[in-house]
């Protein structure tokens, strides 16, 4: 009886009712309940079949670590994209980009042009190039971003594949600050960690605070928005978006850059398909497609929702290959969460 | 006249072959409310986009305090004080009133590099506002505007104009879709906004509506000004058959 009472407290403290009615609690959910299921099935698992307990169960270091690995580098495309698709754009041609940018650095090192960190810093160039490009195509020709950044990923990726032939490049004879600076590794207990994730964490914190703190990000929410109006206050909203598409383009090849060195390969073909499994990301987490509307928590709380659902089916036993269902129907159970929240609290800032 | 605060001379606009505007020379005074009537398509729209720089003029002149410039985009218009509430929507629905308010201006606090908005400042300042609005329920700076009344979402653009001490309001048809009420509080808005100072350019289709609050009619029609007339001067029925163009001019005008 006391503890019900205690319950009903706390559930209508105002404090409870805004977590409950923010976007990102939907999300939160779904993860957290992702955890204990995979958690549980891989215990159950390794109890019933011996053959299993020799494979690290969910919650163990090697998997956390293992998880950890791979979130930022769909994380930082992810944090890349919800600046911009907030604003009401979007970019196809992150994945081409994210395989462009290695290449360039590799093939600049590995013919002797240039030091690593020269050949980082020409790939860092050619991407802000790009993301300009799309932002210009944009918002000065006024075409479509599908149109426009489905031609980039076209280039980009043509372009990664005529420098190398097709052929992967050579990533292992490197010797540079730059690959610890980037994916350096160090242990927390059990758990290795890359310096990749704290960067990406960086970036969490710093984008998150433009969107809800700075004036930037009321110009970004406002471009996405209503751009006509936003036009009629004096916001440049333009300007705004251009730059949005040149921060989507350098995370890109940033992430692209780190990949290639944590996996010794610079494959003129990765980040294949990424721009899709990124966008997945960032509206599971919340923000709209068409702008207006956009959370830089929810987009990370994404990311780990498709890394967990990959990496947690195929622990379970489910075959690999049958991740895209998964993916598919949380998107539309996601969707349909956040349009039945929206239609009923008419959600906003 | 020398003492006017906007002047459009000779504005001419063309869109392709369609001729937009002829030869249109279009004054407003200090503290003065303006009403621009005239029948669709008659130009209105266009005359006022090009003095709130969403489009440029094809040629012709624009004084502001005596002085030419030249209004090339919005900003420029924003910068001389001029603040264009606009027929469809003014305001961005999916944030918050204090955003909205603050658009464009928002006020910043602590060292500069971190651009940080000045959240409490916004927020007090919103509160203030809404209360001076007259809108009796209590609303929460935090509202969306989606979850407004066209009437309130009409006040508080004109509040934000205001807040800003703009020198000329533009509204495109503020009262279009507003009820009885809110159409009231929204003139009364526009007349309060001349005893502070401002002037106002006001369209509108309801000539009852001009009546009531502008101090100057100007009537276009398929791009050209027939006339301009005091409210006080002449009556509905006149204006009507000028702006439908069953007469060329008011019956004065026509006598002498
Ligand atoms: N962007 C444009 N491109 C081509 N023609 C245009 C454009 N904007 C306006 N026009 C044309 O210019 C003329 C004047 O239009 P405008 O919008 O100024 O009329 P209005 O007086 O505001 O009418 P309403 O009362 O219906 O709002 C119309 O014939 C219209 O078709
Ligand atoms: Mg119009």
């Amino acid at each position: 009886m006391q503890s019900s009472s205690r319950l009903q407290r706390l559930t209508s403290a105002p404090a409870f009712k805004r977590f409950v009615a923010a976007p990102e609690f939907g999300p939160l959910v779904l993860l957290l309940v992702e955890i204990i299921v995979f958690s549980f099935l891989t215990s159950r698992r390794a109890s019933v079949d011996p053959f299993f307990s020799i494979f690290p169960s969910f919650l163990s270091s090697t998997n956390i670590t293992n998880l950890m690995t791979f979130i930022p580098e769909l994380g930082m495309i992810a944090l890349g994209m919800t600046m911009l698709m907030t604003a009401g754009e979007f970019d196809l041609s992150v994945g081409s980009t994210f395989g462009l940018s290695a290449i360039i650095m590799w093939t600049f090192y590995n013919a002797g042009l240039t030091s690593l960190e020269v050949g980082f810093l020409v790939a860092m160039l050619i991407s802000i190039a790009i993301g300009f490009v799309n932002g210009w195509f944009v918002t000065r020709l006024r075409i479509p971003s599908f149109l426009v950044t489905l031609g980039m990923l076209l280039i980009a990726r043509g372009a990664a594949l005529y420098i190398t032939d097709g052929f992967p490049q050579r990533t292992w004879s490197a010797e540079s600050p730059l690959v610890d600076v980037l994916v350096g590794e160090f242990r927390v207990g059990d758990l290795r960690i890359f310096t990749s994730l704290l960067w990406f964490i960086l970036f969490v914190v710093v984008l998150h605070y433009v969107l809800v703190h700075s004036k930037a990000g009321n110009w970004i929410l406002a471009s996405g928005g209503n751009p006509m109006a936003a036009i009629a206050r004096g916001v440049k909203v333009g300007r705004t978006k251009v730059w949005l598409f040149i921060l989507s383009a350098v995370m890109s090849a940033y992430a692209g850059i780190t990949s290639s060195i944590r996996v010794s390969a610079a494959n003129p073909n990765s980040g294949d398909g990424y721009e899709l499994e990124v966008i997945a990301m960032v509206v599971i987490g919340g923000t709209a497609l068409t702008g207006g509307r956009g959370s830089i928590l929810g987009t990370v709380l994404g990311v780990l929702i498709l890394r967990v659902m990959r990496n947690g089916i195929v622990m379970v036993g489910v075959p690999g290959l049958a991740y895209k269902i998964f993916i598919g129907a949380i998107i539309l159970g996601m969707m349909a969460l956040h349009s039945t929240l929206e239609r009923r609290t008419g959600n906003g800032r | 006249m020398a003492n006017d605060l906007v002047r459009m001379e000779h504005i001419n606009k063309n869109f392709g072959s369609v001729q937009a505007l002829d030869d249109v020379t279009f004054t407003v005074g200090r503290q003065e409310i303006v009403g621009l009537v005239g029948d669709n398509g008659a130009g209105k729209s266009t005359l006022i986009k090009i003095l709130s720089g969403a489009h440029p003029a094809s040629s012709g002149q624009i004084y502001f305090d005596d002085k030419p410039v030249e209004i090339k985009n919005t900003w420029d218009a924003i910068q001389l004080g001029i603040e264009t509430i606009y027929q469809d929507s003014a305001l961005v629905p999916q944030l918050s009133i204090t955003r909205n308010l603050f658009l464009g201006r928002e006020p910043l606090t602590g060292p500069r590099y971190l651009q940080r908005m000045d959240k409490r400042f916004m927020d007090e300042q919103t509160r203030k506002l809404l209360g001076e609005l007259g809108i009796t329920k209590a609303i929460n700076p935090d509202t969306p505007i989606t979850s407004l009344s066209g009437g309130e979402r009409q006040s508080i653009s004109i509040a934000r104009a205001m807040f800003f001490e703009s020198r000329l309001i533009v509204l495109d048809e503020p009262t279009n879709n507003l009820g009885v009420e809110e159409t009231h509080r929204v003139l009364k808005f526009i007349q309060s906004a001349r005893d502070k100072g401002l002037s106002c350019i006001f369209i509108t289709h309801n000539i009852y509506h001009v009546f009531q609050v502008v101090d100057r009619i100007v009537v276009l029609r398929r791009g050209k000004k027939v006339c301009e007339a005091n409210p006080k001067q002449t009556n509905i029925d006149d204006i009507e058959k000028v702006i439908t163009g069953i007469h060329d001019t008011l019956p004065e005008h026509r006598a002498g």
